[in-house]
């Protein structure tokens, strides 16, 4: 959380007594700042934070949303990782973050790309891009994607004229992967408007001197772009694999919320839901929720940690 | 003058005591409603679009009986109506009545979420005695059956006589029920598939089992048959599996959440025999045709009444009356019984059954139950607390058998892993 510069030095100023009159100004200025702030520090203490806390207790104990919970320190955690379930739904995730979000970052930045250049039509297309973002996380998206790869399905028969006859992707386990990736690289309109605002900062005598020097595009890329918008690369990197850990919506319609065929779109979340509001083991369900805000958590470090080696930012003495 | 701290603090103080005086001020809701300000009760089911405009007439027809009562309808599939419920009765919200299902009476029961419908005034003078204790766990009535239904299995006439296949009289073993499944897939082309896989249903397992004299559950909720039994029922499909006696896997799974049945590409589907309006208006099928589930024992074909549905009540509901007068309305009430037919399974009340004229494919129904009845044995207490999960992941472990990811031994220690498990929690 942001801490209001005023209420530290409030703090720090309220062991000498006799106060300032500038100082009780600030103060004043604090509590009406607080106050305005209240409504959303209510929201988000009621609904966030105690919430969290709640559901921390709650991964410690078996509670079936009926009868009071009851600890049982750390079963659900270390059950966890015997319940086959659960690997499966680690395994189906990771592939999905590990596969989707570098296609759909590359997606993003190629069109961005090319959206760059002052062409006609340019807003047009970029509006074009970016709406499947728009609309793509709603449920009606889900059930068309989910009949446009059925069987008979407008994919099947494209494929079938090529003479490749996979047949419906829906109900074939080693498809639904790949259906649900390109789903979310079909959606790059988030990232690639950012991208897109990124490419505008870049100054365009770089790349005029660069040609001056005889660099080609490969080498202007490499050597200007990528440097150049790496901090938008790393946001958006971070903000993408964080979003794919929490797939939840597509994957429920698309698997009538049974992470079926064969398992084969069972992501962590969604297992996550079944176990707490199907199978009513919300102690269970809860375990599974901090875990993943561990990982997730962990993964971010890893990103920060890593990214002084390829992130560059304006000002930088490397 | 008012400074600017203190007229914060005002505002915030007044916003406060307006709001805890409008709190005092609502008076708490009338227990009883009149024509001029009726009380409104909540009712949700599940079903499709069908059972949707049925139950929004019955609902309609209560109204004008009752003008002191508003119901206000909701439904949802099967599936997420559980899911539904279950966010409900944890904040405390469950509707005032609802349809319910056997499999989860005593999840909701035992936990105190529903009604002792003991306690209230309803008629069910016309219930068959037999039929009643399903509804009630520990002299307590939870739920009160709509109607009943019996497993059987269907089959459409029509493609199987463009195919040239016999139909089945109904006495059959599991031998030759499953040599006429293995003929309709033979002769179907890769289009037409004889079932969708039996042995993943568990109701058709417990009816198996239940011809053998072992009973599923043991009285203290334990698994009443071992291991080897479920192999021994998995193993009875597997030189189906994979072939064009059963529908694949894959194709299932798009057609879900319609049936496969009910979809055309199967002639024959085991299940309940009030399904019959959903899959004719799924189908478009102008005729369908029930007969027994196969016995290799033909006096024990393991077949009993269950209720296809109860109506309950919430723990907390504040019109109890209102809302036994509507369940009471909707069990025992003849018009209730022409609107909805067998679409809920045959009215379990007598004043109901008496008062509805079943013709066409009704009449199939009832005169099935009617056939059936010699052989008809007590209905199972309601099932164990988590059967619901218990069922969902007997279907799932199945298909995972059918999509070749598992075998039938581990299929089946999976299945014991996940059951006992779930035993050992609600414990």
């Amino acid at each position: 959380m942001t801490q209001s510069p005023t209420l530290s030095r409030r703090s720090s100023s309220s062991s000498s007594p006799p106060l300032p009159r500038k100082s009780r100004q600030r103060g004043a200025d604090a509590r009406a700042g607080y106050t305005f702030l209240l409504p959303w520090l209510l929201g988000f203490i009621a609904l966030t934070v105690g919430p969290m806390i709640s559901s921390l207790y709650l991964s410690f104990t078996n509670y079936n949303l009926f009868e009071p919970p009851k600890w049982i320190g750390l079963d659900n955690y270390t059950t966890l990782f015997q319940d086959e379930r659960f690997l499966q739904s680690v395994g189906v995730t990771l592939s999905y973050v590990v596969f989707g979000t570098p296609l759909k970052l590359a997606a993003a930045l190629a069109v961005a790309m090319l959206l760059n250049s002052k062409r006609k039509g340019q807003g047009f297309y970029r509006s074009a891009f970016y709406a499947p973002s728009l609309i793509g996380a709603s449920v009606s998206i889900a059930i068309v994607w989910k009949a446009m790869f059925g069987d008979s399905g407008p994919v099947d028969q494209g494929l079938s004229f090529f003479g490749i006859n996979l047949g419906g992707w829906v109900g074939n386990p080693s498809m639904t992967m790949p259906m649900m990736i390109l789903l979310t690289v079909w959606q790059f309109g988030a990232p690639m408007v950012i991208f897109l605002a990124g490419l505008k900062q870049i100054p365009a005598d770089l790349y005029e001197a660069a040609s001056m020097d005889g660099a080609g595009p490969v080498r202007k890329f490499f050597n200007i772009t990528w440097p150049m918008l790496s901090p938008v690369i790393f946001f958006n990197l971070l903000m993408e694999t964080i979003h794919a850990f929490q797939i939840f919506a597509s994957a429920y319609i698309i698997s009538n919320g049974e992470g079926g065929p064969a398992g084969s779109t069972l992501f962590y979340t969604l297992y996550l839901y079944l176990r707490g509001f199907s199978d009513f083991r919300m102690g269970y369900a809860s375990a599974m929720a901090w875990l993943l805000v561990v990982v997730v958590g962990i993964i971010t470090l890893i990103f920060f940690k890593t990214s002084k080696s390829w992130v560059h930012y304006s000002g930088d003495s490397k | 003058m008012i400074s600017r701290r203190n007229f914060l603090t005002t505002v915030a103080l007044g916003t406060a005591s307006a709001a805890a005086l409008a709190a005092c001020g609502s008076p708490a809701p009338a227990q009883t409603g009149s024509a001029a300000n009726p009380v409104t009760i909540n009712y949700t089911w599940w079903g499709n679009d069908d059972r949707a405009t049925r139950t929004r007439k019955a609902i309609a027809l209560f109204e004008s009986k009752n003008p002191d009562i508003k119901v206000n309808g909701n439904f949802t599939d099967f599936a997420g109506y559980w899911q539904k419920r279950a966010t409900e009765a944890a904040g405390g919200g469950l509707p005032d009545v609802m349809q319910w299902d056997l499999s989860y009476l005593r999840d909701y029961g035992q936990r105190n979420q529903l009604l002792d419908l003991g306690t209230v005034k309803i008629d069910t003078s016309g219930f068959d005695k037999s039929l009643l204790p399903s509804g009630q766990i520990k002299g307590k009535t939870y739920g009160i059956p709509t109607s009943t239904n019996a497993f059987a299995v269907y089959y459409d006439p029509a493609k199987l006589k463009s195919l040239g296949v016999s139909e089945p009289d109904g006495s059959w073993t599991y031998d030759e029920y499953k040599s006429w499944l293995k003929e309709v897939g033979a002769k179907g082309n890769g289009t037409i598939f004889g079932s969708t896989d039996f042995t993943g249903i568990w109701w058709q397992f417990n009816i198996w089992l239940r011809q053998n004299n072992i009973e599923a559950f043991t009285e203290d909720g334990k698994l009443g048959f071992s291991k080897d039994d479920l192999k021994t029922w998995w193993n009875m499909a597997s030189d189906l599996r994979g072939t064009p006696a059963l529908v694949s896997e894959e194709r299932a799974t798009q057609l879900a959440p319609k049936s496969p049945f009910g979809s055309n590409v199967t002639v024959a589907e085991n299940t309940w025999d009030n399904f019959m309006a959903g899959y004719l208006a799924d189908s478009g099928a102008k005729e369908l045709k029930i007969v027994p589930v196969p016995s290799d024992d033909p006096d024990n074909l393991g077949l009993f009444l269950k209720p296809s549905m109860l109506m309950v009540a919430s723990a907390k509901t504040k019109f109890k009356d209102a809302s036994a007068r509507f369940i009471d309305f909707m069990i025992n009430d003849p018009e209730v019984g022409q609107i909805f037919k067998t679409s809920r399974g045959v009215p379990a009340s007598k004043t109901q059954r008496d008062g509805t004229t079943f013709e066409g494919t009704d009449k199939i129904v009832v005169d099935y139950e009617k056939s059936i009845e010699k052989y008809l044995k007590d209905a199972p207490e309601p099932p164990i607390v988590g059967f619901g999960t218990l069922e969902a992941s007997f279907k799932r472990i199945s298909s995972d058998l059918n999509f070749g990811k598992l075998t039938v031994d581990s299929a089946a220690d999976a299945w014991f892993k996940e059951a006992e498990d779930l035993i050992k929690q609600n414990a």
